[in-house]
């Protein structure tokens, strides 16, 4: 008797669980998302549809309109910001990948004296914030004649990715068994030919989420761009959009926002899917 | 005798190497010397280029900023004079900077809080398991992976003087009056609301970091332990109390103290929302620091300025390090 009611129980109970459980994420999922909803659609809005309190502001009551994009492809220099910030991240994952994965790799698998707390070291300049860093950072911006161009950003980028990603490759390096670059050295390898013959290729996923990283924390940069970069057609996107796409007091909303989610939205999407890495990254790896 | 060696151990491969290379013992002492002060020369090599970017561009900026902060350096003039402390004293005897620093304290507390509200409530949602979960922690966590200036852009739209959409939506409620009326918020020109305002879009970017660390540390608990723990009549509020908390601990101290650098340092929110006013009831230490090393052009007191975060930072680093000193390796 039991045995025949407990499905439907058990499935009455599923469903019941659910909808609490969907109903308590509402409130979070509607804080979350309600920002970048309003941003997609005052993106899409006619001017004037931005500016009528008498209609319902959360839907068209205008056509969508692309003009807004159009704006900013034509009427500023939205396009060089782009090719600005790729070139950019594109440089910083360069540096970041020459250094980081050599000394991850050391710190990880070669025995050093002290590697431990190298690695911490390398790991706590990620903590120094770039607000104690800016103003000295100015001064070596300028005597390397680099003020004013998004070089500067090249330059300082990797200071805090480099920490990083090295602590993030020394991680992975350990999880790769040690016997299969043994195995290399006794059939003659080298240490340089075992280690990018053998290590790197199983490495490869680690390689790439560095990669990534360089790309997503460059774009969260505000303060260096702010600091560094002043011409209107150096900057990258995160700076280039609320600097100068606000006018004294005239904001053109509507080109802000396409601006703002354009470049914003395809980097927290590629951030989502490497999220768990980066905080197993900051937690040392703790839970798997 | 060598067949009498455990296979498999973890000194089985050396041994059988050892083994086979039996002719050559005599010169194996020399032999792994070498090989040894190869490897580390190796070792160092590729860990040079790291360290040395790092400590050029992080270690000496740090202590060039402790030289600029006891230097009258400016943007302007490339040759700076000794000044000791005056530019502490000068930051002491402003009123700016207690105001300042007393906010930069008020956000950093009132954000933690309703941080560790928010996320705590979150993880445990995102604990259980239901249909579309991947898709509701996707949606939830991209206010951590916006980047932040332009996630600060969206909000400063919301809190329009006059076309604000939370203003609209709270109007249409009846909870205020009509625009132009007393009731209706000014949320970046009224000084308290201002403050709030700015403390809000910093709670909004980092509640989902506090749930996804929360979320992690509550994984790694093995459920074996917790088991073992029900075998022996422990009560979930037990286990909560003396398994779940002592366990990830680590874990929340390090993601705790991760966001207390983060919220200390960051400009952006308050640089984009307000600037720092109405009058100075958002100024906080960074922006300050901002306005008046680079805007003013005052490096030596900038820096001081800035300096001044490192007491409010070091507890932080400090408990970092031990942590990640535990850390199992």
């Amino acid at each position: 008797m039991r045995t025949a009611a407990s499905p439907r129980t058990h499935r009455q109970k599923e469903i019941r669980r659910h909808l609490l459980l969907y109903a308590g994420m509402t409130p979070f999922l509607f804080i979350a998302v309600f920002p970048i909803y309003w941003m997609l659609i005052t993106a899409f809005k006619q001017e004037p549809d931005l500016y009528r309190m008498g209609n319902i502001p959360f839907w068209f009551n205008l056509p969508p309109t692309l003009k807004n994009f159009n704006t900013l492809f034509y009427q500023t220099n939205y396009g060089s910001w782009i090719i600005n910030t790729l070139t950019i991240s594109a440089w910083v994952a360069l540096i970041t990948l020459l250094t980081a994965v050599p000394a991850g790799y050391a710190l990880a698998r070669l025995k050093l004296p002290g590697a431990e707390n190298i690695g911490i070291g390398i790991f706590m300049t990620y903590l120094v914030p770039g607000i104690i860093l800016f103003l000295p950072l100015s001064r070596v911006v300028a005597t390397l004649g680099l003020q004013d161009s998004w070089w500067a950003l090249v330059v300082v980028y990797p200071t805090f990715t480099i920490p990083f990603c090295t602590w993030l490759m020394m991680g992975f390096f350990k999880t790769v068994p040690m016997e299969m670059e043994e195995a290399a050295r006794v059939d003659g390898c080298g240490q340089l030919s075992a280690l990018i013959r053998i290590v790197l290729p199983v490495s490869l996923p680690g390689v790439l989420t560095s990669i990534i990283f360089a790309f997503t924390l460059s774009m969260q940069d505000f303060l260096y761009g702010l600091a560094f970069v002043s011409p209107g057609d150096q900057k990258p996107v995160p700076v280039g959009v609320p600097t100068e796409l606000i006018r004294g007091d005239v904001f053109f909303w509507g080109s802000i926002m396409a601006a703002a989610l354009l470049v914003g939205l395809p980097v927290a999407i590629l951030y989502n899917f490497f999220l768990d890495r980066f905080i197993q990254g900051i937690t040392g790896g703790v839970g798997k | 005798m060598t067949s009498s060696l455990p296979s498999g151990g973890p000194d089985a491969a050396s041994a059988r190497a050892a083994a086979v290379s039996l002719g050559a013992r005599p010169r194996s002492r020399g032999w792994f010397h070498s090989q040894s002060t190869r490897r580390l020369a190796f070792g160092y090599m590729l860990l040079a280029p790291a360290a040395l970017y790092v400590l050029l561009l992080v270690g000496v900026p740090f202590l060039f900023s402790l030289y600029l902060a006891v230097s009258d350096a400016n943007v302007g003039e490339p040759v700076a004079r000794f000044v000791g402390l005056d530019n502490f004293r000068a930051a002491w005897e402003m009123d700016t900077f207690w105001i300042a620093l007393r906010n930069s304290v008020v956000f950093l507390v009132v954000a933690a809080i309703f941080k560790s509200i928010l996320g705590t409530g979150l993880a445990f949602l995102l604990l259980q398991s239901f249909k579309g979960k991947k898709l509701v922690r996707g949606l939830v966590v991209i206010p951590f992976t916006l980047p932040i200036s332009v996630s600060v852009l969206s909000w400063k739209w919301m809190y329009d003087s006059q076309f604000s959409v939370i203003n609209w939506a709270l109007s249409r409620v009846g909870l205020i009056g009509t625009y132009g009326s007393e009731s209706w918020p000014i949320w970046l020109g009224q000084p308290h609301l201002a403050l709030l305002a700015c403390i809000g879009v910093n709670v909004w970017r980092s509640f989902p970091f506090s749930a996804i660390v929360l979320l992690a540390g509550f994984t790694s608990v093995p459920t074996e332990v917790l088991d073992a723990a029900r075998v022996d009549g422990c009560t979930f509020f037990q286990r909560f109390r003396h398994i779940v908390t002592p366990m990830i601990f680590p874990i929340l101290i390090i993601g705790f103290l991760f966001d207390t650098v983060f919220t200390l340092s960051d400009l952006s929110v308050v640089y984009l929302l307000t600037a720092g006013g109405p009058g100075n009831a958002t100024q906080i230490l960074p922006v300050l620091a901002y306005q008046i090393g680079i805007q003013a052009g005052s490096l030596g007191r900038g820096a001081a300025i800035a300096l001044m975060l490192v007491p409010l930072l070091f507890p932080a680093l400090f408990l970092m390090l031990r942590n990640l000193k535990r850390r199992d390796w």
